[in-house]
């Protein structure tokens, strides 16, 4: 099974359209990937949906990084546990 | 639940001729359900170039029809007055177009929410026509209200 991290980043990878493999977990979104603040939404909302968790649209400014999006996505599983 | 008629539409979207997309509002459940319909007529304006001869209703039409349905999805009737200044855009489309749309076909178009935002919303819509799915796609767009 994959980590979180691995699943993670093959969902931003996805939806930013570009390899894995450029999404380190420091590579900032908006930055380094060419993100924008739609698809910051798209992140979150195909995150709650692998996970089943609801995450507010508050911590939406705080997925920066594949890191921080990491941690923010723990935060709410382990809520569910 | 509520049935909004083309009076009540024009009061909600902003769209006008030749590009309001829907005829008639059948089911609104805000923020939970829409259930819109869109009669496509011979007198469609892009049926005379799309294609001459052989009128196909272009994918991004039906799309369109979505978008609008999708707007109502996120209608508040409260405040009555709603915000006229509000502006709507589209920032992504997943599609998948199954079956032709002709004219003399009604679109039902059917939007639920995927996950909305105070500024934006993803939304899944399905079009069918006789109770058969023509085209399906998940919305992201954003609302600016000025």
């Amino acid at each position: 099974m994959q980590d979180i991290e691995s699943e993670i980043r093959d969902i931003i990878a996805e939806i930013v359209e570009k390899d894995p493999a450029e999404i380190t977990p420091e590579a900032k979104f908006f930055e380094d990937l060419g993100m924008d603040s739609m698809m910051a939404l798209e992140i979150l909302a195909a995150i709650e949906k692998k996970y089943k968790i609801s995450i507010p649209e508050e911590k939406l400014m705080q997925l920066t990084t594949l890191k921080d999006t990491v941690a923010v996505a723990r935060g709410y599983l382990n809520q569910n546990k | 639940m509520k049935i909004l008629d083309i009076e009540q539409i024009q009061k909600i979207l902003p769209q006008r001729f030749p590009i309001l997309m829907i005829d008639r509002v059948v089911h609104l459940e805000t923020n939970k359900k829409v259930v819109a319909l869109k009669n496509v007529t011979i007198n469609e304006s892009y049926f005379g170039g799309h294609f001459p001869g052989e009128p196909v209703m272009p994918g991004v039409m039906i799309i369109e029809a979505m978008a609008q349905a999708a707007i109502m999805l996120f209608y508040s009737p409260r405040p009555a007055t709603p915000d006229k200044q509000a502006a709507y855009y589209l920032a992504s489309i997943k599609a998948r177009f199954l079956h032709p749309v002709f004219p003399g076909d009604q679109l039902k178009i059917t939007v639920t929410p995927v996950k909305a935002i105070s500024a934006a919303a993803i939304v899944n819509a399905v079009a069918e026509v006789d109770n058969k799915e023509v085209a399906r796609a998940e919305l992201v767009f954003s609302v600016k209200k000025s």
